[in-house]
């Protein structure tokens, strides 16, 4: 299990499949969180993922197509959009420096 | 990895669906501003809109305004599918060539004098003048993808070779011919062969809705809608679909069917009555995104959660179905986000009330079912357990990290 380490992230991708939705509800989400952080926080159609992305957090179902698109980017894939636990750890982890497994 | 989220087991072929879907998606829905535009003045200003219902006459202002609503939908909404679909693929030239080549297909069934389909033995000719087209959205999907893409290919093939100066010179004109080429393939090829598929297809749904069985297609929607197919089935096959036959109807009922946010909510009760303990609080906050906002993707992982609920979805989204079956039910427009504020704007007058209804009934259907399911909360499985364990787990944790306490959660 591959390990990410929140302080080097500085820009952070929220995907869904339109890039209308869903991505941008939690994206405006993580930019009030994580605003403190220097972290640039945008959201973006799975296919069209900015390759310069230091992570993309995506729904469960998304994350194959997600990998695909950027096969060299850390994908966290989570569950329900609102309150999982798998964002907020990554939260967590970018707020205090620590380090995620993905 | 939490419960939450499992590994991923969906194979190739659902990527491979998805990503065709989000493709056609892609090219309608940047426009659906255009579409709620269409909607809008529709529900407004055509004879039976709420101008002249609440004038209590026909008004004159109406008259006027209304001659905008053929325009929108048979010309300017194929014209900007086919420009999204072109750019794409390449850019602004691709999406510059891709809207040119579409007015070749637009006007095939005018100069081609194609005679359209009679669906229940009324009259038909073909279209006297441009006016009387229908909306070209299929051809959009394709020549506007293609052109583009035979235009990339051109500027691949030509990259580096032109001599200093006629740069501009040569992109204009071969921007100008392959557009021009394409434009006339359409008239003679596309615009042909996408008109009879829509024939094809417009007679074979309203065959569907004639023998009512219609409702069935739930059994396809709602399973696909939570594997991240809801884009895709709406804007890839039923608003295409549907703005065929509200550019005849003024209405219809394939924006109802992937939009309606009745089974979400009503999957959405059943889980906060019924659910697994610790999701029940992520509910509510779930239940104001989906049937407000209208974002459906919400819901989903709810069913992807307890896969059964699927069954509450399939018969909440048919019960709407048959109900707008059954009382010749439809909307002027996409609903778009799937919103009951969407819903109620592009509600032609005479049909709000009973649209509302069937939001209604397929929300309780799917409660009463969802929550028979979830065997009334009585039966919380070992998955629950290990949900409400995990759950219990990252919350102790945290609670560890922030207090250095043990936890006793």
């Amino acid at each position: 299990m591959a390990t990410i380490d929140g302080s080097s992230i500085k820009k952070l991708i929220v995907a869904c499949d339109a890039g209308m939705g869903s991505s941008v509800m939690l994206a405006s989400t993580l930019k009030k969180q994580l605003a403190k952080n220097g972290v640039t926080v945008e959201h973006s159609a799975v296919a069209q993922i900015p390759s310069d992305a230091d992570v993309v957090v995506t729904q469960a179902g998304l994350v194959d197509r997600a990998r695909g698109v950027v096969p060299g980017v850390p994908v966290i894939p989570f569950m329900l959009f609102l309150g999982d636990p798998a964002v907020a750890k990554l939260v967590k982890a970018i707020q205090d420096g620590t380090t995620v497994e993905y | 990895m939490s419960a939450y989220t499992p590994e991923v087991t969906g194979t190739g072929a659902r990527a491979r669906v998805q990503r065709f879907g989000a493709f056609l998606a892609g090219m309608v829905m940047p426009n659906l501003g255009a579409f709620i535009a269409f909607g809008l003045i529709t529900t407004l200003f055509i004879p039976d809109g709420w101008v002249n219902k609440i004038a209590g006459t026909q008004t004159e202002v109406s008259t006027q305004i209304s001659s905008v609503v053929g325009p929108l939908i048979v010309i300017l909404i194929p014209i900007l599918i086919a420009y999204t679909g072109g750019q794409r693929v390449h850019g602004t030239r691709g999406a510059v060539v891709g809207a040119v080549a579409l007015v070749g297909a637009m006007l095939a069934p005018v100069a081609l004098q194609l005679t359209p389909i009679s669906l229940n033995g009324e009259a038909v000719a073909p279209p006297a003048n441009i006016s009387e087209i229908g909306p070209t959205i299929l051809a959009a999907f394709v020549l506007g993808p293609l052109t583009a893409w035979l235009l990339k290919m051109w500027d691949n093939f030509i990259a580096g070779k032109v001599k200093g100066g006629f740069e501009m010179l040569v992109d204009n004109f071969s921007a100008g011919i392959i557009g021009g080429l394409l434009a006339v393939f359409g008239l003679y090829v596309i615009g042909p062969i996408t008109f009879w598929i829509s024939q094809g297809l417009g007679w074979l749904a309203n065959a569907l809705i004639n023998v009512g069985l219609l409702p069935l297609v739930s059994i396809v929607v709602e399973p696909a809608k939570v594997l991240f197919l809801n884009n895709a089935i709406n804007h890839g096959v039923f608003t295409p679909l549907g703005i065929e036959q509200a550019a005849g109807a003024g209405k219809s009922i394939f924006f109802m069917i992937e939009s309606n946010p009745g089974p979400g909510l009503g999957i959405l009760i059943a889980m906060l009555l019924f659910g697994p303990r610790a999701v029940r609080p992520t509910v509510p906050a779930a239940m104001v995104v989906h049937f407000l906002g209208g974002i459906h993707e919400i819901y989903f992982p709810y069913v992807l959660l307890k896969p059964i609920l699927v069954i509450a979805a399939i018969l909440g989204g048919a019960t709407g179905v048959l109900w707008e079956v059954i009382f010749n039910l439809g909307l002027v427009a996409p609903a778009s986000p799937g919103s009951i504020f969407a819903w109620i704007l592009v509600s032609p007058p005479d049909n709000l009330l009973l649209n509302m209804v069937g939001i209604v009934l397929a929300a309780a259907v799917a409660a009463v079912v969802g929550s028979a399911l979830l065997g009334f909360g009585r039966k919380e499985s070992a998955v629950d357990a290990a949900i409400d364990l995990e759950a219990a787990k990252s919350q102790s944790a945290e609670n560890k990290k922030a207090s250095k306490a043990p936890a006793t959660a």
